[in-house]
């Protein structure tokens, strides 16, 4: 995108917890609020301070109509515009890019939560998402869904159980780094082979855990961010992409949507080759499998090679999710934030005992729906 | 509050409604939702393939059908496009155009479809709208959404017959405008004569507020399109009606704090001054030729009139009396009958500017205005009485 | 009444507002007259303003602009297009009186061509109410006592009370003595509230049915009764119905600050927090105050006592969703602003049954708890008047 740019002037992560039940979400939400204030100094005057937020939120995981209504107060919304993404995390941040482009306003701040642990089962929650005549009777959810991409996915790879256990290790290294992880317990592969299976190929320990957890970002125009940040990272590509509905619909290892979405990103970023130009790479990663396949999408791997890539050690390579990724535990409404989150620590050298060298650009990826339907792409750079 | 320089202009060039009923049992979601997007194509005059991004949006526990986006998708017609879904409860619809307005004006999308929905039979309203309540506390009250308190203070500082007459008035003029839309939801064919038998006789659903005087609960779904003002007026069939500015304004979670011993600014008049005052409008009635008010019921719709054209005292009323409100009028509201006649609460404050710019088009159908509209206000109300505002022009005159 | 070609005379003007197309007549400003002659004639109006239409029958024709007549069979057959409208102009069989060409112009543009449907058989409600006794669902009456008055108008109407007790509906001609409700409407109203062909909700709105009584009890005599199956009807498609209740169950977090609130009710005290830049009250407290942006950490006890800024007498309580209770009504919730409190914030509860008709603005007021309260919402019963 040439000209004008907008950069994450500060991000603020809660821990990721199993369960947070001493707090509400007024109150995660507050200490990532208090925490952006700390960083940056900003408030909410009308004219020079934040007027316009994007919040993140759902209405079957909070249980609650209107999710937003419950937390106005903690986001600033106060007589100031609010507007909810009723969808995954990353795509506030892709919204709150467009509100500062078209010069509606200079200054977004964007506020993401989500309990797991509320509901009895989040997969009951995921049911409800197919059509109610079909789809729901079946007993279809997101993790039997995943199971079925899993398997057609790891037949077309080359993808083994060895291979799921050393992603679900590795992932558990770096978590152990990164202090707003849930699952940091060190792992080894035997462990995990023999963990139960919950939705063959799936395995217990393939599985991200139940989590809790809140995101904030402030987002500022490019004549702004400097009051807020000497280190900001600018935002030079957002796109997401819808895939069809129906399973059978879909080819459900081909990627065809995140590879529409990492391609319109990649062009307004300007980057012809992602396997040089990227840095770090988060994705999202809710079950082992995942992290291949949607490292595949974003053309950080050949179709169906998968399994290889897993082999020669693709992920370190391509320094992919040193934070843990999801399979370390984030809510599933919020985990692209915290890719976004942790790219943002990564490009300002922030990111601790996770932090790789060198970090000039970044992808943070998410994905929606049964068995990735929807895909949302963003790269930053310092 | 400072005006920010709005990167590129964005029109509307396509409106496309459903028909509103109580129970649409002949199409299912995503049918109801292509209805719409069909409709505002062909008066666009495009194709899908002329979108670039879809956005969507409605109150999905009202359907119990979770990320509905992705389902409602075919008949969105999203496969292979950029899509956001943004929900803010009843201001929804208008929150829609306002993030298509966005979408378009920062360059990074050139055409934007929006749709607005609610499916009100399939689900629970009432379920629906007490879950918004705190679950913990509010819940438990249980008081829906419907309250009497306006009602009770009009009656105070108007006396209880002007009040009564003035709501009433309003009411059935509402009605003889859904008669004359084709599109709306509800039409009684209600006379002036009838006014004393409905205030006396309407049964009460809390305090002075009766049956008569409150909105619907529809079916439909409305989808615009919207596009820069480059490709406006290229191939498109009707004139593009210009985006102007928007604003909105929540409010703390706690509603109780609207009853206490001080009342404080409502949102309604908060977003209507700093709307006006940014733009350079300093007599709203005046420069205004037709104002498409989201009204949940009679009486908020006569209160918010004061509170939207920052007026005092009686003046309001006054102008009911005075017929400025009607069709013919000074500043004829809701020629479409509002939310009373029709309310499928994802789409209702997207009818609002839909009404608006067809309107100022000419082409809205029988209850056009007679008089040339160039300037229009349209508002969204919901959530914890927040509000939605937005001027649309004719012409691009600023 | 006396059909020709399938169709009699008030088939065409009963069918008028259905065939009517509002927006091909804008711009129109006329009323026509109509007179058919002969066994199963009559006169009607038809007046068309700016886009409505408004259908009458009529003693006299007044006020038209143009007038047109025939002899009933002639009537039905042009409209049917049987017999060429033309040749029944010319041999005078159809007479015009005004402007003529509005049979070919203006007529076909603003209505649908009238078409003969299959004949069905008008349903009576005297028919309907036949049935009743038979459609009864006992397992959703348990427990319920009521006797339902209906007082139908017009041609085919009477009286009749709905009786429901021990698990059995008995239907007699006449009112019993204590009816919860009675439910005032014209006979056809009714019949087609039944058929489905009038929308309930919009008859009660738009005032053709009245109800006298417990309008609650009218809502509810609707889950005692199977629907209604018109015998006549054709084969219509069946719309098969999944009811499904969808429930996940919820642990919700109070935290540390609303805990503080559950805590003080258990000692019967409104436990606030307080702002430390604008010192409002907040009731029930929040962790932030949403004015000044900033975390509260003071917490203040307030009232009890209170006193009464706004008040809401609910009147339509709508049902459970769960359990499809209905609440008990007329009942109140009132807007306190208890002692000690800051002005604008403002304390919602239900006030006391037996002080509802007394309750005024500025009455001062005292909250009755529970007597072992336990940290939850019942731990208040109601606000009193502190008398």
């Amino acid at each position: 995108m040439a000209g004008k740019k907008v950069a994450i002037c500060a991000v603020a992560q809660h821990k990721n917890e199993p369960d947070l039940w001493h707090k509400r979400f007024q109150g995660m939400l507050l200490d990532v609020l208090e925490d952006l204030q700390a960083q940056t100094g900003f408030d909410f005057n009308e004219d020079t301070g934040v007027n316009t937020i994007v919040s993140c939120s759902d209405d079957f995981f909070d249980a609650r109509t209107i999710s937003n209504n419950g937390v106005t107060d903690v986001l600033g919304g106060h007589y100031r515009a609010e507007e909810k993404m009723a969808q995954e995390g990353l795509n506030a941040v892709g919204y709150a890019l467009a509100v500062i482009l078209s010069g509606h306003s200079d200054l977004v701040l964007v506020m993401g939560h989500c309990k797991e642990s509320q509901s009895e089962s989040r997969n009951m929650i995921s049911n409800l998402g197919f059509d109610p005549f079909y789809g729901r009777s079946v007993g279809l959810d997101y993790m039997n869904a995943a199971a079925l991409q899993a398997r057609a996915y790891m037949t077309k790879a080359g993808i083994t159980d060895e291979h799921l256990a050393r992603i679900v290790v590795r992932a558990r290294q770096w978590a152990a780094r990164n202090p707003y992880a849930n699952a940091r317990e060190i792992l080894e592969e035997g462990r995990v082979m023999a963990s139960p299976m919950v939705c063959d190929p799936i395995r217990q320990l393939h599985v991200y855990p139940v989590s809790d957890g809140a995101v904030g970002m402030l987002l500022a125009s490019e004549e702004r961010a400097k009051e807020f940040t000497d280190k900001p990272v600018w935002i030079t590509g957002f796109a997401n992409c819808m895939d069809s509905y129906f399973l059978g619909d879909r080819d459900l290892t081909g990627n065809v949507a995140l590879k529409k979405a990492a391609e319109r990103a990649y062009r307004k970023a300007g980057i012809k080759n992602p396997r040089k130009a990227i840095d770090v790479v988060e994705v999202m990663d809710a079950y082992a499998y995942q992290q291949p396949l949607w490292m595949e999408g974003l053309g950080f791997c050949e179709e169906g090679q998968g399994g290889r890539f897993i082999e020669e050690g693709g992920p370190g390579k391509y320094k992919v999710n040193l934070s843990g990724g999801m399979l370390a535990g984030n809510p599933v409404i919020i985990s692209g934030l915290y890719r976004a989150a942790e790219a943002a620590l990564q490009l300002r050298g922030e990111a601790g005992d996770r932090q790789a060298p060198d970090v000039k650009s970044a992808v943070a990826h998410s994905t929606t729906g049964a068995a990735g339907q929807f895909h949302s792409v963003l790269i930053l750079e310092a | 509050m400072k005006k920010h320089k709005k990167n590129r202009n964005v029109a509307i060039i396509g409106i496309g409604q459903t028909s509103l009923s109580s129970h649409k049992e002949d199409q299912n979601q995503v049918e109801m939702v292509q209805e719409a997007v069909i409709n505002a194509l062909q008066d666009a005059h495009l194709t899908i393939d002329d979108i670039d991004c879809i956005v969507h949006g409605n109150m999905e526990l009202f359907e119990m059908q979770f990320a509905p986006d992705l389902w409602h998708s075919l008949g969105t017609g999203a496969y292979g496009k950029d899509e956001y879904r943004i929900t803010t409860g009843g201001t929804t619809g208008m929150t829609l155009v306002c993030a298509a307005d966005n979408l378009v004006a920062s360059g990074l999308y050139d055409t934007v479809l929006a749709i607005g929905l609610e499916k009100l039979q399939e689900g629970n309203t009432t379920g629906g709208i007490t879950n918004m309540a705190d679950p913990l506390w509010f819940r438990n009250l249980q008081t829906g959404a419907l309250t009497g308190t306006t009602a009770a203070e009009m009656i105070s500082e108007f006396g209880e017959e002007r009040a009564k007459r003035a709501a009433m008035k309003y009411r059935i003029m509402m009605d003889k405008h859904a008669v004359l839309n084709p599109r709306a939801h509800r039409r009684f064919g209600l006379e002036y004569e009838q006014a004393e038998d409905l205030m006396a006789n309407s049964p009460q659903l809390v305090g002075e507020l009766r049956l008569i005087h409150m909105c619907s609960q529809s079916d439909g779904a409305c989808a615009m399109i919207f596009t820069s003002e480059k490709k406006a007026g290229k191939g498109t069939g009707k004139p593009p009606v210009w985006i102007r500015d928007h604003i909105q304004g929540h409010r703390e979670e706690t509603i109780p704090n609207l009853f206490g011993a001080v009342k404080p600014e409502m949102t309604h008049h908060y977003c209507a001054r700093k709307l006006y005052e940014r733009n350079g409008i300093t007599d709203p009635v005046a420069y205004f030729d037709v104002f498409e008010m989201y009204d949940p019921s009679a009486w908020w719709a006569m209160d918010w009139l004061r509170e939207f054209f920052l007026l005092k005292g009686d003046e309001h009323i006054k102008m009911l009396e005075r017929g400025d409100f009607d069709l013919d009028g000074k500043i004829p509201i809701n020629p479409s009958g509002g939310v009373i006649a029709s309310n499928p609460i994802g789409a209702t404050a997207m009818l609002r500017p839909a009404e608006a710019a067809l309107q100022i088009r000419g082409d809205a159908g029988p209850h056009q205005i007679k008089k040339e509209v160039r300037h229009a206000l349209a508002s969204g109300f919901g959530g914890t009485f927040w509000t939605a505002l937005m001027i649309l022009e004719k012409d691009l005159n600023w | 009444m006396t059909e020709y070609f399938g169709a009699t005379v008030a088939d065409i003007f009963n069918t008028m507002p259905e065939r009517f197309k509002p927006e091909e007549a804008k711009d129109v400003d006329i009323v026509i007259g109509y007179e058919a002659t002969g066994e199963g004639g009559g006169k009607w109006t038809a007046t068309i303003k700016h886009g409505t239409l408004k259908v009458e029958k009529v003693e006299e024709l007044k006020g038209c602009k143009t007038t047109i007549h025939a002899d009933a069979e002639i009537f039905v057959g042009v409209t049917l297009g049987k017999i060429t409208a033309i040749d029944a102009l010319t041999s005078q069989k159809l007479r015009v009186v005004g402007d003529a060409r509005l049979l070919m112009t203006l007529l076909p543009k603003i209505f649908v061509p009238f078409t003969v449907t299959p004949r069905k058989k008008a349903v009576s409600a005297r028919a309907i109410l036949a049935t009743v006794e038979s459609r009864f669902r006992p397992e959703k009456a348990e427990g319920v006592t009521m006797n339902i008055g209906y007082d139908l108008t017009g041609e085919n109407g009477g009286q009749w009370t709905l009786m429901i007790k021990d698990g059995r509906c008995t239907v007699r001609e006449g009112f019993a003595e204590d009816l919860a409700v009675k439910l005032i409407m014209d006979a056809d109203v009714y019949a087609g509230m039944m058929l489905g062909t009038i929308d309930g909700a919009s008859a009660f709105t738009s005032g053709q049915v009245r109800i006298e009584g417990d309008m609650m009890a009218a809502a509810a005599t609707t889950k005692f009764f199977h629907k209604y199956v018109d015998p006549n009807a054709a084969e219509a498609e069946e719309l098969i119905c999944l009811r499904v209740t969808n429930s996940i169950d919820q642990r919700f977090a109070s935290g540390p600050v609303m805990g503080r609130w559950f805590a003080g009710l258990k000692e019967k005290k409104f436990m606030a927090n307080k702002c430390p830049e604008c010192g409002r009250t907040q009731i029930p407290p929040r962790e932030i105050c949403a004015i000044c942006r900033v975390r509260v950490h003071e917490f203040v006890e307030l009232g009890p006592k209170g006193t009464v800024t706004n008040f809401d007498i609910v009147y339509f309580a709508s049902p459970d969703p769960l359990t499809g209770a209905v609440r008990d009504t007329p009942y109140t919730p009132i807007y306190v602003v208890l002692d000690g409190a800051s002005e604008q914030d403002a304390f919602a509860f239900e006030l006391k049954k037996e002080d509802i008709d007394r309750i005024k603005v500025g009455a001062k007021v005292r909250p009755v708890w529970a007597d072992k309260p336990t940290g939850s919402f019942r731990d208040v019963l109601y606000f009193e008047l502190d008398r």
